[in-house]
């Protein structure tokens, strides 16, 4: 096996790998900038210099020369070199700062001239505290400066497009954000302009960097230079937790970042995993992510003879128990959800299964031609495929409309979704409606006999498998009311030692809302109809689903992990 | 030092141009076609593109950047882009006759800032800037590859003027009142200056030909 | 600086030395006259003669010893030889007439006087390297230069010198003239391939080379105008005879263009290896107004400048520069007098790097500025001495750190002409004053 020494330290490698990556995968860390593991190498920063030799060879023998003690003498290049365009080769000897001064001087050299013409404005810049510049510059940079020249100016505060805000002065000139236009998402909106120390990224005149993944180079300049329109000056890093899950705008499942503050969500950005997303995040996963702090319901609700008031959960699950035990099953239709999880879902069949009503039924949400085979699917649900998996078919929306005009329902069940808004029945449906809803805005409501306020993607465990087939969990990045073991394990934790204490970002008692996972709610009522659900959480039901149907083979939570599984390519019926 | 000042950077500026401006004809359509013709990919042609542009609409403002990079079927930003790398690309309307006076290397020590200076005193404005009446642009350049006869300057991207002197540019400017432009100047190996009287070209339209000073007539 | 006192001249017999690149022939740039006078005769000797094959051309190239006269000074045979071996894939020749290393000028002569002798070494270049297409990159500003050489290439097309099947060989190449607008680094060979493909002229980083990626990715060899001139005349009499011009180590005849305070400045043709005191009081007609030689800059501004007392010996070629302290660079040697401040003349200088700088990497984009800047300081008389330092520190955080070599470029008249005149610099800085009020020469 072909090895290399990197401080005195051999490993072994296969192929040729760039340096810096072979680093970064092994945690040897490498000051650096410009490079991105999905995008060309201009090696235009200068900052990952190392020293770096072979092997001599002797031009004669074309042997190796080894030196008195039979070690192979190593041939330094005369120049030090950038780690992240070189190949590594076998034999070849590298001295990172750890084991060179001479590289720790040409880290700490390069750092001062970044910053000669940096404004040094942390204090006022949203990049604080996570920006690669003012983190290496600490770690790597020079004590104070030389520069005792007034700094070349800029255009700040340019609204590049509706949702990417420059600030030119704070540029390294990366190239990131114009690689990334050009090479990544094609839209060839930006580019460098000028020449020399004026250079700075920007759209040609006339032109909006609207472009639908527009809000990625924000995620990778290094720098405060790219920042978000809407996050602008919201909340500094430190003031926020984040959690790793996925999006759920469309069937794509981009890997992704919650961010939370007061419990909160108040950004979004893109997680890495090569097999979904690469790094990337369509600007529309990004947005709307009011819709988790804002109309949310405040406790379940049900109808009495004096119209819809607020209940106890207590209350609420004995009215849904009153309203499915009378029910001729034949006439009770359930409406799984695209939106909620595969164990939500699959709760939801098992209940209908113990009643004996029909296999549930979703309701797709598709635009036709929204798509872009890439990021951005037709289908703006997130588990459309996990409904399929489990044996659900798509409602054939005119044709059950029609059933339930003409009351061949009694009682509609209906999981996380809004069926009146998609046109299955009318708000004076005359059946009756269980409704587990998100938000106040939910035109269902209005038809509800019970409902129960349900936790979004970010205040829940589960499953989702996007339109490739691949499964993979969500963890909480926000807090729901009440004490739910399962969820506030996953949390993030400020202090380990304890459950949501003040310090945790997402402990706001204000901000709690109301509402439950549907694994906590349908087993409650499962259980006032004779069907006992008592999984110790979603991962036990995920490991009865991945064991029950060949169609989810391997999806436990063991092996999705962070980044999921691939299941295998056909779906079974249960 | 040039700098781009924040508060000053517009976006979106006005068109110089009209659309019904905004139009290549046939001719240079077909120039256009041969350049894409000249390399492997279209975006080797923008140079050439831009150039032609410049000829004829006099300078580059962002729409005419668009209708060359539309043209040749590149993106704009890329364009763009290009454009403002390059220090002959003017992107801001200059005077009908640009002169670029060598400052750099060998003309700063041959008296290039003593014409400059001169030039500036005589038409009234500062390097970078732009007479009154729209004729004259006065810019600082740096090294044009002509040192052998400096100090020199070059009119709008184009003519070489050697040897200057305070005489010279006297008639240079007033030739250039008159729309004259001066004629090319073929610089003369100094080696054959005996021989054969300097061996310079005889096709070129200028017969006053600048004759290597033998002597240090030039210098005080 | 250890300075070499004893060279002589390795230039031989140069009183009576016979011009090959630019003859003593009347009207030679256009075709008619070119071909009088043997023109294309070593194309047609190559396409032609079974013993020139493409393997045999590159070694002749190569024997010659022929040094790039672009700058760099890589011997030229041994980079054709580079090239991988042929496929049906492109390969490209890219001949660099950018010409814009300050106080450089005789690419534009010869173009001017001899551009049929460039036009024949492309194709000798491109035959040996089995290349049908050559981009021809010409600097923008000599817009009436590309005018004079696109009509001279279209009368070389018309005669079937160029283009396809040449002079009924089957031999097809290709010449295509590139029109710059204003940036020195396009210069730089991989930013030239990039300002070719009509990108930002960015340089790219070695490796790969061009020889295996270079314009659109393909396999490509850039020459300078100069080098490329020679070829036919390598061919023609042979390897033997051009190594015997001038420096062994660095032979062949040579543009210099000498300006400055020189009688008589101009581009000169003459062996390599010849003393800078012929250059300047023989050839060039001596110093100008009979005053005090105080510098010489050998090879275009990127060339450390040597002091008046470090040039007795001294020979233009690469071997005996460097040993004292310069280098060959493009052979455009500026002479400056005693009047010149050289405090002054740095400032210029560092602002032209300061203003070409691409601007793609770190050290060069804020370096240069910062060296004008501090420069600029001292000539206004309000820098310190130990700016100097500061300025030593900054080339060494500069040089060799970047991705092209002008970076390198800005640094070293910085770092040499303050080496070799500290003292003008010392003198145009503040005093530094003791707190007890006496002078010190170097700030605490
Ligand atoms: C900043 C910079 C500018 C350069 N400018 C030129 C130039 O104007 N003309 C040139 O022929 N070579 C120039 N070179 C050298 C080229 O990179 C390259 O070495 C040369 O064209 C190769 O040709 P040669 O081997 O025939 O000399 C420059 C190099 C650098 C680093
Ligand atoms: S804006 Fe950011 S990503 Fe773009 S070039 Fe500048 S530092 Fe790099
Ligand atoms: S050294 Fe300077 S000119 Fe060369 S690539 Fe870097 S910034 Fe550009
Ligand atoms: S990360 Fe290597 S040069 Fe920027
Ligand atoms: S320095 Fe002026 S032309 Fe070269």
């Amino acid at each position: 096996m072909a090895t290399v020494t990197i401080d005195n330290k051999q490993y072994e490698f296969e192929g040729r790998p760039l340096l810096l990556q072979f680093c970064t995968d092994r945690g040897i860390e490498i000051p650096h900038f410009c490079y991105h593991p999905s995008m060309s190498v201009p090696a235009n920063c200068r900052q990952c210099l190392v020293k770096a030799g072979t092997p001599a060879v002797d031009r004669a023998t074309r042997q190796p020369k080894l030196d008195e003690e039979g070690n192979p003498v190593i041939q330094y290049f005369p120049k030090l070199m950038t780690s992240c365009s070189m190949e590594i080769t076998d034999g070849m000897v590298v001295h990172t700062h750890r084991s060179s001064e001479l590289v720790e001087r040409a880290q700490k050299d390069n750092l001062e001239f970044l910053l000669v013409n940096h404004p040094l404005d942390c204090p006022i810049c949203d990049q604080a505290g996570h920006c690669p510049l003012q983190i290496q510059a600490y770690k790597y940079g020079p004590e104070g400066s030389r520069f005792e020249f007034e700094k070349v100016h800029k255009p700040k505060h340019i609204k590049l497009g509706p949702r990417v805000m420059l600030d030119g002065e704070r540029c390294i000139n990366c190239t990131r954000c114009t690689r990334f236009t050009a090479e990544v998402s094609g839209s060839h909106q930006l580019t460098i302009i000028e020449r020399g120390v004026n250079n700075f990224p920007m759209t040609p005149p006339g032109v909006e960097f609207d472009e639908p993944y527009s809000m990625n180079v924000i995620d990778i300049c290094p720098v405060g230079a790219l920042t978000s329109i809407d996050f602008r000056f919201k909340a500094r890093i430190w003031e926020m937790s984040s959690a790793p899950s996925i999006t759920a705008t469309n069937a794509k499942g981009s890997n992704c970042f919650y961010w939370v503050k007061n419990n909160e969500v108040l950004k979004i950005t893109a997680r890495q995993n090569t097999e979904v997303n690469d790094y990337w995040l369509p600007d529309e996963d990004r947005e709307g992510y009011q819709r988790f702090n804002d109309d949310r319901p405040h406790g379940p609700s049900g109808k009495t003879d004096g119209g819809m008031r607020p209940m106890s959960w207590e209350e609420s699950y004995a009215a849904a128990v009153d309203v499915l035990e009378t029910a001729d099953p034949a006439r009770v239709l359930f409406v799984g959800s695209p939106h909620a999880t595969v164990e939500d879902n699959y709760l939801l069949s098992k209940l209908a299964g113990h009643l004996g009503a029909d296999t549930p039924v979703y309701l797709e949400h598709t635009v036709p031609g929204s798509g872009d085979n890439w990021l951005i699917t037709d289908d703006k649900t997130p588990n459309a495929s996990g409904c399929e998996r489990l044996g659900f078919n798509a409602a054939d929306v005119p044709l059950l409309r029609s059933k339930i005009q003409a009351g061949g329902y009694d009682v509609i069940y209906v999981l996380e979704d809004d069926p009146v808004s998609s046109g299955l029945f009318d708000s004076n449906v005359d059946a009756k409606v269980i409704l587990h809803y998100y938000n106040t805005t939910n035109a269902t409501l209005a038809a509800a006999s019970v409902a129960f306020p349900a936790a979004m993607i970010v205040e829940t465990v589960g499953t989702y498998v996007n339109v490739d087939g691949h499964a993979q969990r969500v963890r909480p990045a926000k807090a729901v009311k009440g004490v739910n073991r399962t969820l506030q394990m996953e949390m993030g934790k400020s202090r380990l030692d304890q459950h949501g204490t003040p310090f945790d970002k997402w402990y706001d008692e204000t901000k709690l809302v109301d509402c439950k996972p549907g694994w906590e709610i349908i087993p409650e009522v499962a259980k006032g109809l004779g069907l006992e659900l008592s999984y110790r959480g979603p991962k036990q039901i995920m490991e009865e689903v991945s064991t029950a149907l060949p169609s989810f083979t391997g999806a436990t939570y063991e092996s999705m992990g962070l980044v999921g599984v691939r299941l295998s390519d056909t779906p079974t019926l249960v | 030092m040039a700098t781009n000042n924040g508060a000053q950077f517009n976006r979106h500026p006005e068109p110089t141009f009209s659309s019904d401006q905004l139009v290549f004809t046939s001719d240079e359509k077909s120039a256009m076609q041969g350049y894409l013709e000249m390399y492997p990919e279209p975006e080797g042609a923008i140079m050439r593109g831009l150039w032609l542009a410049q000829e004829k609409f006099g300078f580059l403002p962002p729409e005419v950047i668009r209708l060359v990079a539309d043209e040749l079927g590149i993106p704009y930003a890329r364009a763009y882009g290009v454009a403002t790398f390059y220090t002959q690309y003017f992107k801001q309307k200059k005077g009908t006759y640009v002169l670029d006076v060598c400052t750099c290397f060998s003309c700063q020590v041959c008296g290039g800032y003593d014409i400059l200076h001169y030039l500036e005193d005589k038409l009234g404005i500062k390097a970078g800037e732009t007479s009154e009446d729209g004729l004259f642009t006065i810019q600082e350049a740096e090294c044009l590859g002509a040192c052998g006869s400096a100090p020199m300057l070059q009119i709008t991207n184009g003519r070489y003027v050697h040897n200057l002197t305070e005489s010279k540019v006297d008639s240079l400017v007033s030739d250039l009142k008159d729309g004259k432009m001066p004629a090319f100047e073929s610089v003369t190996l100094p080696q054959d200056e005996t021989e054969m009287g300097g061996n310079r070209r005889d096709d070129v339209e200028s017969l006053e030909y600048y004759k290597t000073p033998p002597v240090a007539e030039t210098f005080e | 600086m250890e300075v070499a006192k004893q060279g002589t001249s390795k230039a031989g017999n140069w009183r009576d030395y016979e011009r090959v690149l630019l003859p003593k022939v009347k009207n030679l740039h256009k075709l008619e006259v070119y071909e009088e006078n043997g023109g294309y005769q070593a194309l047609k000797a190559v396409l032609t003669e079974e013993k020139w094959t493409p393997k045999a051309v590159t070694d002749e190239v190569k024997a010659s010893g022929l040094r790039g006269r672009g700058g760099a000074g890589f011997n030229a045979g041994l980079k054709w030889s580079f090239m991988p071996p042929v496929d049906d894939k492109p390969r490209y020749l890219c001949c660099n007439g950018d010409e814009s290393e300050p106080g450089t000028f005789k690419d534009r002569q010869l173009l001017e006087y001899n551009p049929h002798l460039v036009i024949e070494g492309i194709l000798i270049a491109c035959y040996a390297m089995s290349i049908t297409t050559c981009y021809l990159y010409i600097r923008g500003e000599f817009a009436d230069w590309i005018t004079h050489i696109e009509h001279e290439l279209e009368k070389a097309y018309a005669k079937g010198y160029v283009g396809k099947n040449i002079m009924g060989t089957g031999f097809s190449t290709d010449v295509v003239i590139h029109k710059g607008a204003g940036a020195y680094i396009c210069g730089e060979e991989t930013s030239l391939m990039n300002s070719l493909e009509g990108k930002r002229a960015y340089p790219r980083i070695k490796p790969p080379f061009p020889a295996q990626k270079g314009c659109w990715n393909y396999p490509t060899t850039i020459n300078n105008v100069e080098t490329l001139a020679c070829a036919p005349l390598i061919i023609n009499k042979g390897a033997e005879w051009y190594s015997a011009i001038g420096a062994p180590t660095h032979p062949g005849p040579v543009l210099y263009g000498i300006s400055g305070h020189v009688n008589r400045p101009g581009v000169y043709e003459f062996p390599t290896g010849m003393l800078i005191t012929d250059l300047i009081n023989e050839v060039a007609g001596g110093m100008r107004g009979g005053k005090k030689l105080k510098a010489v800059i050998p090879g275009g501004s990127s060339t450390p400048p040597l002091r008046a007392d470090m040039i007795d010996g001294v020979t233009m070629d690469a071997d005996s520069l460097r040993t004292a302290g310069s280098m060959m660079g493009t052979g455009g040697m500026l002479v400056l007098d005693e009047t010149v401040d050289m405090v002054t003349w740095l400032k210029r200088v560092s602002h032209f790097y300061h203003h070409e700088s691409c601007g793609q990497c770190t050290p060069c984009r804020e370096g240069t500025g910062w060296l004008e800047d501090i420069v600029g300081r001292i000539d206004r008389g309000e820098g310190n001495v130990r700016d100097l330092d500061l300025l030593a520190d900054l080339c060494t955080q500069m040089e060799g750190r970047t991705v092209c070599a002008l970076a390198d470029a800005a640094a070293w008249p910085v770092r040499y002409t303050i080496e070799r005149f500290r003292d003008e610099f010392v003198a145009k800085c503040k005093p530094t004053l003791t707190p007890a009020g006496s002078p010190l020469t170097v700030d605490a």
